[in-house]
């Protein structure tokens, strides 16, 4: 008897997800049901574009430039670059959570050769499609761990001036990387003075983003966000030192490494849109915990503040 | 009262489950293999349920020690979150590799419950048929009512109860729910005589 509702289970988790409709100019490229999701790589014939997607277009994980494939496409690969002003130093060791199309990591590795970058993807078929479609390549300074972010973050041994946490996608949030106690070991991997930056995306204000921002407040004394303009993307910043840069810094240091390490994304600008957390603290969220995280649910519950 | 002990704990082996990957994932993950692990030992604990429940119903079936079975389910479930976060992190440090690691786990937290829970069935059926004749729809309905419970517990649970309560306090309101199930169950103390040549049985206290 409870048998079949397993295999009822099983034969839904099969079932390939497609069939949404391409623009005219759109043509699909290659197509997957991996272990954990549909990809879908795409090229905009007429864009000179490629995406790599789940699903709808909005669920869109990355893409390039097919013509400058070393260009950052989207709003919140750039705005994540802020963050780097909020370093008092170059960053030696780096980590990403979360590999995409790796359109972050080769655009770092190409200002910052010397810097030393791990980068945690669950998925090997996101792995393959990155280096086959997005010119991605590791090499001996940028490795792909495949494991579960939270996994490589308990299991590493070492220290991170910069961690990026890429890993949610737009519909499915792995509870497990949202949690109090997944922040405070991302927090006892970086060193003294380290930065955080993750991607939290809010088409609307929901439950889950306040509950995100607590969470954040709660294992960091200080943080910023930067919202997108054209998406709903907010970039959280967050330090471990006592005190963090206020905007002024930051668009100073940002302006600084902008020329030194030649961006072609104007880090200034970005930089400007500094929030301090408070402007989107919400005391009636609440805090995330392994033990209480129905992330699922609260993305489609509206936020209870005003 | 023995329709509505089968239902609850159908309801709650699936609620468990569902729990289940939640008491998993910050040391194991998320992925297939944590799925696959934690289905497969939830269905072996079932069927090592079913067995030992249809074995132990032929001698003495009585409801009190039906009441016994799910009590101790009950109370496994009541200390479920003394012992699962050291279990979880003691296999964690041992790291057994992305597909034995959460086996391991799994077998360690969920087996005993859900052998328990599972001889619920078995025996369940036992006590009730009490004419041969209809033995067959005494079954059937309790079949329907053990998997209605467990639809019913997967529904309520992924839908509401994870964002009313944190995952140990649902687990162990469900060890105190079944504790409460067992109480009349062990009081009652039904047990039924299956007379060979009459037409219909008779369930009677032996008290």
């Amino acid at each position: 008897m409870l048998q079949k509702i397993y295999l009822a289970a099983f034969c839904l988790m099969l079932i390939p997800l497609q069939g949404f409709a391409l623009e005219p100019s759109e043509k699909l490229i290659f197509e997957k049901n991996s272990l954990y999701q549909y990809i879908q790589v795409i090229e905009d014939t007429v864009k000179k574009e490629r995406y790599v997607r789940n699903q709808k277009k909005e669920f869109t994980q990355g893409g390039i430039y097919v013509n400058a494939p070393d260009k950052l496409r989207f709003e919140f690969t750039q705005l994540f670059f802020v963050s780097l002003a909020f370093l008092d130093r170059d960053p030696n060791d780096v980590l990403f959570v979360g590999l995409g199309a790796g359109a972050m990591p080769k655009y770092f590795t190409g200002r910052y050769p010397d810097a030393v970058i791990d980068i945690a993807e669950i998925d090997p078929d996101m792995v393959a499609v990155a280096q086959k479609y997005f010119y991605f390549k590791e090499n001996e300074r940028m490795k792909v761990h495949v494991e579960d972010g939270r996994l490589f973050v308990k299991r590493t041994k070492k220290s991170y001036d910069w961690i990026i946490l890429d890993a949610y996608q737009n519909e499915s949030i792995p509870f497990h990387l949202t949690t109090l106690e997944f922040l405070n070991e991302v927090k006892s991997r970086l060193k003294e003075n380290g930065v955080v930056a993750a991607n939290i995306i809010s088409p609307y204000r929901n439950k889950f983003f306040d509950s995100m921002v607590m969470t954040y407040k709660k294992a960091f004394p200080h943080f910023a966000i930067f919202k997108g303009k054209n998406s709903a993307n907010f970039i959280f910043v967050a330090t471990t030192g006592s005190k963090i840069r206020n905007k002024d810094s930051v668009k100073a240091t940002a302006r600084k490494i902008q020329s030194a390490r030649k961006f072609d994304i104007d880090l200034e600008a970005f930089a400007s849109r500094y929030e301090p957390s408070k402007e989107y603290e919400w005391g009636g969220a609440k805090i995330l915990t392994d033990d209480f995280a129905p992330v699922n649910l609260y993305q489609y519950q509206k936020s209870g503040a005003q | 009262m023995i329709k509505f002990a089968v239902f609850i704990c159908g309801a709650i082996v699936m609620s468990f489950e569902i729990l289940g990957s939640r008491v998993l994932a910050p040391n194991f993950g998320s992925s297939v293999f944590v799925w696959g692990s934690l289905i497969s030992v939830f269905l072996s604990g079932l069927s090592a349920g079913y067995y030992l429940g249809g074995r132990i119903s032929d001698v003495n079936p009585s409801s009190r020690k039906l009441a016994v079975m799910i009590m101790t389910s009950g109370i496994l479930f009541v200390t479920f979150p003394l012992y699962s976060t050291p279990v979880s992190d003691w296999i964690f440090e041992m790291d057994l590799g992305v597909r034995l690691s959460p086996l391991v786990a799994s077998i360690i937290l969920f087996f005993v419950p859900s052998d328990f829970l599972g001889i619920v069935s078995p025996y369940t059926a036992k006590l009730m048929i009490c004419s041969l004749h209809t033995s067959g729809k005494t079954i059937g309905t309790l079949y329907a009512l053990s998997t209605f419970g467990s639809i019913i517990g997967t529904l309520i649970t992924s839908f509401y109860l994870i964002t009313l309560a944190g995952v140990n306090a649902l687990i162990m309101g469900q060890g105190v729910l079944l504790v409460a199930l067992a109480i009349p169950l062990y009081i009652m103390n039904l047990s039924c005589s299956i007379e060979p040549t009459a037409s219909a049985g008779v369930i009677r206290d032996i008290k």
